[in-house]
C-alpha cells in the first residue's frame, strides 16, 4: 500500500480524476456555448464527417445504376401511385385551407402557424460516437445562422433540437435521448397533455404523466402542444402503441412508436424561426374555449 | 516518435469510425467502443499507472467530442486501465482470449462505472431494462471486432510499429 503512495503515476491519476471531477460539475448542467477546445475538436472532425457523408450519397446513387431494372419499375410504379393520392388529398386540404383562413379571419386569428416556420435544410454527417446519449451532427452551424435551442424536423415527424453548435456543424439531440422531454398532446381528442421522453432507443418513446381519466388508447396520434417555447406547435411525433396505467392510480404512461425513422436519418429541416407570441395566444384561445 | 503518434491517432480515428461507420452499422442499436479496446490493449501491454494516464486523455478525447458532462468517459476509461494494467502482469497475453476476454470485462465495468458516475452527479437518466440491453449488445460487439484488432495490436507492440524500445 506504501508502495502505490510513492508512485509518482498514481498521484497523477489521483489529480487528473480531481481535475474530470471539476469539469464535470461545470459542465453536467446546460450550457450556452461550448469552450474553445470543444469547437477546434468539432470543427477538425467535420471536414472528414462531411467527406464520409459525401462518399456515402455518391456511392449510394451509384449503386442504384446496378440495381435491377424491373424493382427500379415497380418503384417508379408505386411512386406514380402515391403521387396520385397525394395529389388528390392535397386538393381537399386546400379545400379545407381556404375554409379554416375564412374562420380564421371570422375569429380574429392571424395566419396558420406552419406558414409563420423558417425551415434551413441540413445534412446528417455524423451521429452519437457511444450508447448514452443519441444526437446527430448535421453540416450547418454558426455561421449558417444557427443557435441552441432550435427545434429540428423532418417530413415525417420532430426529430430534436439543437444541442450545441460550432462554426460549421451542430449537435441535434434526438427525440430519443434519455435527456430529451417534450410537451405533447393527443391530436384526435386536443384534451390528454403529457410529456414524451426518449428511452435511448430509435424504435420507442414514453408519455407519462396522462391524467387517469384521459381517453387516450392505441394508435392516437401524439403531437406537440406548442406549450413550451421550444417546439411549435401541431409537429408530429408518433402513434401511441400501448397504454398502461401507473401503480399510484393518478396518472397513465403510454409507449409510442416515433414517426420519424431515426437510423436513417439523411437530412433534416432546422426550425431556424418561429413565432412564439402567436403560438402563445393560439394555446390561451384554445383552452377559454 | 511513431509509437506515440499512432497512439494518439488511434483514439482520434477510432472517434471518427463510431461518429460515422459504426454508428450506421450498430449491433442490436449498440454503437462499438473502439476507444475503449484500444485503452483496455494499451493497459493490458503496460502499466496500470501509464494506461490510467492514457485511458484518462483518451476518455477526455471522448467527452470534448461530445460536449457534454466533460469529464465522465475520462474517469471511466482511467479506472478501467488502471483495473486492467493491475491485472495483466499474471495473464500469458500471447492468448488471443485473454484480449477478447479482456475487452469483455472492460466493456462491462466501463458501463457500471459510467453508470455509477451518472448517477453519483445527478444526470438524469431514464433507466430500463434497455440500458442493459445496450451493454450486453456493446460487449458482444467490442468482443467481436477485438479479434482482429488485437492480432494486430499485438504483433505491432511485438514487432511493428508500436514497439516499446526505439523507433522502427
Amino acid at each position: 500500500m506504501l508502495r502505490l503512495f510513492k508512485n509518482w503515476y498514481f498521484w497523477l491519476l489521483v489529480l487528473l480524476l480531481v481535475g474530470a471531477l471539476f469539469l464535470m460539475s461545470h459542465t453536467a448542467t446546460h450550457r450556452e456555448n461550448l469552450s474553445s477546445i470543444e469547437k477546434i475538436i468539432r470543427e477538425t472532425y467535420t471536414p472528414m464527417q462531411r467527406g464520409v457523408s459525401t462518399f456515402k450519397t455518391r456511392t449510394g446513387s451509384w449503386s442504384g445504376v446496378f440495381s435491377d431494372k424491373g424493382d427500379l419499375q415497380r418503384e417508379i410504379n408505386e411512386l406514380q401511385k402515391e403521387n396520385q393520392r397525394l395529389a388528390l388529398e392535397n386538393q381537399f386540404l386546400r379545400e379545407y385551407r381556404q375554409e379554416v383562413d375564412r374562420l380564421r379571419i371570422l375569429i380574429g386569428f392571424e395566419e396558420s402557424n406552419q406558414d409563420r416556420l423558417e425551415l434551413l435544410p441540413a445534412r446528417v454527417i455524423a451521429r452519437s460516437p457511444g450508447n448514452w446519449y443519441r444526437y446527430l451532427v448535421i453540416d450547418r452551424g454558426l455561421k449558417d445562422g444557427l443557435r441552441k435551442g432550435m427545434p429540428v424536423i423532418h417530413p415525417s415527424g420532430l426529430v430534436g433540437r439543437v444541442e450545441n453548435v460550432s462554426n460549421s456543424s451542430a449537435q441535434v439531440s434526438l427525440l430519443t435521448d434519455r435527456e430529451t422531454a417534450v410537451g405533447v398532446i393527443v391530436e384526435e381528442t386536443r384534451d390528454t397533455s403529457g410529456i414524451v421522453e426518449g428511452l435511448g432507443n430509435s424504435r420507442e418513446l414514453r408519455m407519462i404523466n396522462i391524467p387517469y381519466y384521459s381517453q387516450v388508447k392505441k394508435g392516437n396520434r401524439i403531437v406537440t402542444s406548442g406549450l413550451s417555447i421550444s417546439y411549435p406547435q401541431g409537429i408530429y411525433i408518433g402513434k401511441v402503441t400501448s397504454v398502461i396505467r401507473e401503480p399510484n392510480g393518478l396518472l397513465l404512461t403510454a409507449t409510442v412508436q416515433p414517426a420519424v425513422n431515426f437510423d436513417r436519418l439523411e437530412e433534416v429541416l432546422v426550425v431556424t424561426a418561429f413565432n412564439r407570441e402567436e403560438f402563445a395566444s393560439v394555446s390561451e384561445a384554445t383552452e377559454e374555449d | 516518435m511513431v509509437r506515440y503518434l499512432i497512439l494518439a491517432l488511434l483514439p482520434f480515428l477510432a472517434l471518427f469510425l463510431q461518429s460515422t461507420f459504426f454508428a450506421t452499422y450498430t449491433l442490436g442499436g449498440a454503437v462499438p467502443d473502439l476507444v475503449l479496446i484500444f485503452v483496455t490493449f494499451y493497459a493490458l501491454m503496460n502499466s496500470a499507472g501509464k494506461g490510467a494516464v492514457y485511458g484518462f486523455f483518451c476518455g477526455l478525447l471522448e467527452d470534448l467530442f461530445t460536449g457534454r458532462f466533460v469529464g465522465m468517459n475520462a474517469i471511466s476509461k482511467a479506472l478501467v486501465a488502471y483495473l486492467v494494467g493491475r491485472y495483466q502482469v499474471n495473464v500469458f497475453k500471447e492468448n488471443i482470449i485473454v484480449g477478447v476476454g479482456t475487452v469483455a470485462v472492460a466493456t462491462l465495468l466501463n458501463s457500471i462505472i459510467l453508470f455509477a458516475v451518472s448517477l453519483g452527479m445527478s444526470e438524469i437518466f431514464h433507466v430500463d431494462s434497455g440500458v442493459l440491453t445496450t451493454v450486453i449488445y456493446q460487449i458482444i460487439y467490442n468482443s467481436v471486432l477485438s479479434v482482429p484488432l488485437y492480432l494486430w495490436y499485438y504483433n505491432s507492440v511485438k514487432s511493428g510499429w508500436l514497439r516499446y524500445n526505439g523507433e522502427r
